[in-house]
């Protein structure tokens, strides 16, 4: 066949429709798509395996319910060990694969290194596993938030519960981490203000902590209340049973991460019910009381339906990634009804507009959301007889 | 004085425990001439078998009940209504658990040793006669392949394993200071103070033990001699994962079991650095410095700078005497 201009014409537009064709196509996508990057290896795995459950269920719930919109949604889940890297090529991935309206990521770690590359097309609306402070900050954060208050809220929370029963003494013991460092600072500006005094400060080893040496410092400083930070499932069982065994009477309290109640369980199963009289701050209700939380009732009938063989409890971890995908939905079901485009930009503003938001029993008051956070919590006190945290202070606003 | 005391106490259990884990390193070295940078994962896996056998084995249905929990009538009168954390309790709780403590470490040593068999037969003979660095550079590849072993066989999650001695604490006057340490703290320092001195004596005054030395000062005459110099090898890296599995035991119970354990086992080779490659005796002096320093940075200096200063000292030490405290310094002739 001879190449005359007309056919080589021709031949260009064709090839040019052809290679336009999977945007057109990606851009009339029939479903909503969120991804995720989970932990389902490495350190946190049984954190990430715990929380997967939350997606899968999440989109069949709403799909059964006509989607949003009348659109269908679309989730992706991928495992990125818990490596930050992994997690970025892993949410590159998923952006590379159509539009994207939601992500969540698994980490702080990633949340970091994200955070700076989400301008232009490049903006997903992205909550996690995180409640890093710095990720309270819209001006330089404009599409982060997490669905509860920030580290340094929680430690605010837990200052406030221990001058309100008149504490004047308070440990901080935390991890050589970001993790583990990032409420130290507002917490001594907190403490100062109440009249509490920090009598010891102690930096330990993230994983494989010297005990001995911990409780040493504890016992000389004889502090009334001790706050963990930054810990996940290791050292501050450890640390709490060898102060208790040295008959220390401190009372140690944690914050989100450290107050799961199947690690408490396990703990209390394998080394003994020292845990016992355990506090912390948990921005939710735990799964178990159900009584004001319409929510958490239709999520168990739901998950009866699905899974005869489940154990009745949902852990807090899991709600937290519930709750950042029912934030999402709200947004995208306020911008679609408000006739706009479902962007970045209007799903963030829908979120900073949302006030007196009843949540359906996740937190005990109604929220607002206030630089990209939810700033309440609650105080709660571990039995080892009944394996149940039960509520000490009413729902705290910060 | 008090004070200081007691994180001299503090630091010499953490000492033992070093001093533990580097007995692995220095028999291996002292018979094959090779360091091996796999033996934090070696006692990692010491550690994820003992919890294996101990908690997750002894819980399987087709175990008998009394391995999970011995409770015979006379334990339970011991015990009476004794209060939690006191020496009685203690140890009726320790008593109740022995059955699976004692599954557990017969476990770990005999899977542990068994891993160290396979190792040695699969990726060290092999490479008998090559040299000494392509043997060290292939034990540097091993530590990523226990630890994503170990990744897929066991959740990467910190568990609880029973400790191998009651814990209660033990209080006592010294210098008009009120004094303590843990019981269980005191029976991990004793293990691994007998282990010690046990492999000293049998490397002294045994027949292996003098083959063993044969075979480090120098292979081919050993050959000669008539010195199994393949069995000493393997003899050397079942003493490492033997009492490698032990130091991951008490590793576990002390500090909790996590994949954390192989790294700090991995930092364990610049005490051995410190000592000497080929000196126990050096090594037990290093150990017990770095976890004495360790302990007194902790109480004056907090613990970001705990973590540094030990190895700040074992880098003068090495500047000034490479070849550590008690190393022998190696002379070739030409």
């Amino acid at each position: 066949m001879a190449l005359n201009r007309r056919t080589l014409l021709k031949t260009g537009a064709a090839l040019t429709a052809a290679s336009m064709a999977p945007s057109i196509v990606r851009a009339e996508s029939p479903h909503w798509r969120v991804a995720a990057s989970l932990p389902m290896t490495g350190p946190f795995a049984t954190a990430g395996q715990l929380v997967a459950p939350a997606f899968s269920e999440f989109e069949q719930q709403v799909n059964d319910n006509g989607g949003i919109g009348g659109r269908p949604i679309r989730i992706e889940v991928e495992d990125s060990g818990y490596i930050p890297r992994n997690a970025l090529a892993n949410f590159q991935r998923a952006q590379a694969g159509g539009d994207l309206h939601f992500y969540y990521g698994d980490s702080t770690g990633f949340m970091e290194l994200v955070g700076p590359t989400l301008t232009g097309d490049n903006a997903v609306m992205m909550g996690s596993t995180s409640f890093a402070s710095a990720l309270s900050d819209p001006a330089n954060r404009p599409y982060q938030f997490m669905a509860g208050p920030t580290y340094e809220d929680q430690f605010e929370i837990l200052l406030r519960d221990i001058a309100d029963k008149g504490g004047k003494t308070v440990a901080f013991v935390y991890s050589d981490t970001e993790f583990g460092r990032d409420p130290i600072e507002h917490g001594r500006r907190v403490a100062e203000e109440l009249g509490i005094e920090v009598v010891l400060e102690e930096v330990t080893r993230a994983e494989g902590a010297d005990i001995e040496n911990h409780v040493t410092k504890l016992a000389q400083a004889n502090p009334e209340y001790t706050i963990l930070q930054g810990y996940v499932t290791g050292v501050w069982p450890q640390l709490i049973g060898g102060a208790r065994a040295f008959g220390l009477t401190t009372q140690f309290m944690g914050t989100f991460w450290g107050m799961e109640k199947i690690i408490a369980d396990r703990v209390t199963e394998q080394a003994g019910p020292f845990l016992d009289g355990y506090q912390g701050v948990m921005p939710y209700r735990y799964f178990y009381d159900q009584e004001d939380a319409p929510f958490y009732r239709e999520l168990g009938e739901f998950k009866r339906s699905v899974n005869p063989g489940f154990s009745g409890y949902v852990t807090a971890w899991e709600l937290e990634g519930r709750l950042c995908l029912e934030l999402w939905k709200l947004c995208m079901e306020r911008v679609i009804e408000a006739d706009k485009e479902v962007t970045p930009d209007n799903l963030m503003a829908e979120l900073g507009a949302i006030r007196n938001w009843d949540s359906g029993g996740f937190f005990g008051e109604p929220v607002n959301v206030v630089n990209n956070k939810i700033g309440q919590g609650r105080v709660y006190r571990y039995d080892a007889e009944s394996r149940l945290y039960n509520p000490v202070s009413d729902w705290i606003q910060v | 004085m008090g004070q200081f005391i007691q994180y001299m106490i503090n630091g010499v259990i953490s000492g033992s425990v070093l001093a533990l884990i580097a007995l692995g390193i220095v028999a291996v070295f002292k018979a094959t001439k090779v360091v091996n940078f796999a033996h934090g994962h070696l006692i990692l896996f010491g550690a994820y078998f003992y919890f294996t056998f101990s908690v997750v084995l002894s819980e399987a249905a087709f175990m008998p009940d009394w391995i999970r929990s011995w409770d015979p009538a006379w334990l339970q009168a011991y015990a009476g209504d004794a209060a939690m954390f006191s020496p009685k309790a203690a140890i009726a709780s320790w008593v109740s658990d022995l059955p699976r403590i004692l599954l557990g470490l017969i476990g770990a040593l005999a899977a542990n040793a068994v891993l160290a068999l396979i190792i040695e037969r699969l990726v060290m003979r092999p490479l008998l006669g090559q040299s000494a660095f392509a043997m060290i550079l292939s034990t540097v590849g091993l530590i990523w392949v226990l630890e994503g072993s170990a990744g897929l066989i066991w959740t990467a999650e910190a568990e609880q394993v029973p400790a191998l001695g009651p814990n209660f604490p033990i209080r006592f006057e010294l210098f008009d200071q009120n004094l303590f340490l843990f019981s269980g703290s005191l029976v991990n320092l004793v293990v691994a103070l007998l282990l010690f001195a046990s492999l000293m004596l049998v490397l002294r005054y045994t027949r292996s033990g003098v083959a063993i030395r044969a075979t480090a000062e120098d292979q081919s005459t050993a050959y000669a001699m008539g010195i199994n110099v393949p069995r000493v090898f393997s003899t050397a890296w079942l003493v490492a994962s033997t009492t490698g599995a032990v130091a991951g035991a008490i590793l576990a119970s002390r500090n909790g079991l996590s994949p954390a354990i192989g790294l700090f086992g991995l930092s364990v080779l610049a005490v051995v650095l410190m000592g000497g490659l080929d000196s126990f005796a050096g090594v037990l002096i290093a150990s017990m410095l770095v976890g004495i320093l360790s302990s007194m940075a902790q109480w004056k200096l907090g613990g970001g700078v705990a973590e540094i200063v030990p190895y700040v000292a074992v880098l003068v030490v090495i500047l000034i005497r490479p070849h550590g405290f008690m190393g022998q310094e190696e002379i070739e002739r030409i």
